[in-house]
């Protein structure tokens, strides 16, 4: 599997002590130009160089085609009653559903997207803990690991669903 | 064959390393540390400079400045 | 439909999180403009759009996030 992610996915995830665990279930991760831009911190910066360098991480140019979906998007989701997405996350979104990649976002926009209006799959740090427990190689309570070292906060029913299927 | 270019491209990555002046590129920023840290791994001159923020002309000055070879 | 409906409460439930665990003192401590795009973040979820009004990079928006105990959902 490939992934593509938006900033709102890295910032967190570079916090995670086991975050390189995200190369054993993507074969490579592309990172858009742009999302390249906004990130500014020393961790995620070194991180990213890191795993470019290391060929895990590729960066994915801004390409017509795909700038021209997105915007298609970002209108689309203006129209329904979920909040709208914004250009970064819908040119991942844009991108997943042409090459089969999994977007990665925190962006809930992004995530009620792959319900309404494109055939992309939208992975949050959610999906990505679930699929590495899947595997064996994240323990149960990983979740609250996660929560503890990026200060990210899940949802109580996703939460909830994560308990009622413990490894 | 592989070989051969697996050897060259880790003798170049050594004298990057090697010649970079580590000091000065201490004590820059964090995107221009990163970036000229993973120049010295890759020698990828263009995704360095994405990494940077700055045209591939700027940062190939700024390597010059931090004292990494280009190795061809 | 069914789907939808979720969707829908599942923002009711991140904006009532939001609201309900923000530290207030921090937000009131910060200045103007940040504060004003906490507040529009707190309300919408819009992260990018908050960050614009902020003024700030997004790591550095989101960080003041992190203080403020307002969750990117």
């Amino acid at each position: 599997m490939e992934a593509i992610a938006d900033t709102s996915f890295l910032v967190d995830w570079a916090r995670f002590s086991h975050r390189d665990l995200l190369f054993r279930v993507f074969r490579v991760v592309w990172i858009p130009e742009d999302v390249l831009n906004e990130v500014q911190s020393e961790r995620t910066l070194m991180w990213i160089a890191d795993r470019l360098a290391s060929g895990d991480m590729s960066l994915f140019p801004l390409l017509p085609e795909y700038r021209d979906r997105a915007l298609r998007l970002v209108e689309l989701s203006r129209r329904g009653p979920t909040r709208g997405l914004d250009f970064p996350e819908a040119y991942c979104i844009a991108v997943a559903e042409d090459r089969g990649y999994i977007a990665l976002s925190e962006n809930g926009a992004a995530y009620a997207a792959q319900f309404l209006y494109t055939t992309a799959r939208v992975w949050r740090a959610y999906e990505v803990l679930w699929e590495l427990r899947s595997r064996g190689l994240v323990p149960d309570d990983a979740i609250f690991t996660y929560q503890e070292e990026t200060k990210h906060k899940f949802p109580q029913r996703d939460i909830q669903r994560w308990r009622d299927c413990r490894s | 064959m592989e070989e051969h270019l697996k050897d060259r491209e880790r003798e170049a990555r050594e004298l990057r390393r090697r010649e970079a002046d580590w000091n000065y590129i201490n004590s820059l920023p964090p995107r221009l540390r990163a970036a000229l840290v993973f120049y010295i791994e890759t020698g990828d001159l263009y995704v360095a400079a994405k990494i940077a923020g700055l045209r591939v002309e700027e940062f190939n000055e700024l390597r010059i400045r931090a004292g990494i070879p280009h190795v061809n | 439909m069914e789907r939808l409906q979720e969707l829908i409460d599942r923002e009711r439930e991140a904006r009532e999180l939001r609201r309900r665990e923000a530290d207030w003192n921090y937000i009131n401590s910060l200045p103007p403009r940040v504060r004003a795009a906490i507040k529009l973040f707190i309300e919408t979820g819009n992260l990018r759009l908050s960050q614009k009004v902020s003024g700030l990079g997004l790591e550095e928006f989101v960080e003041h996030l992190r203080r403020a105990n307002v969750w990117v959902t």
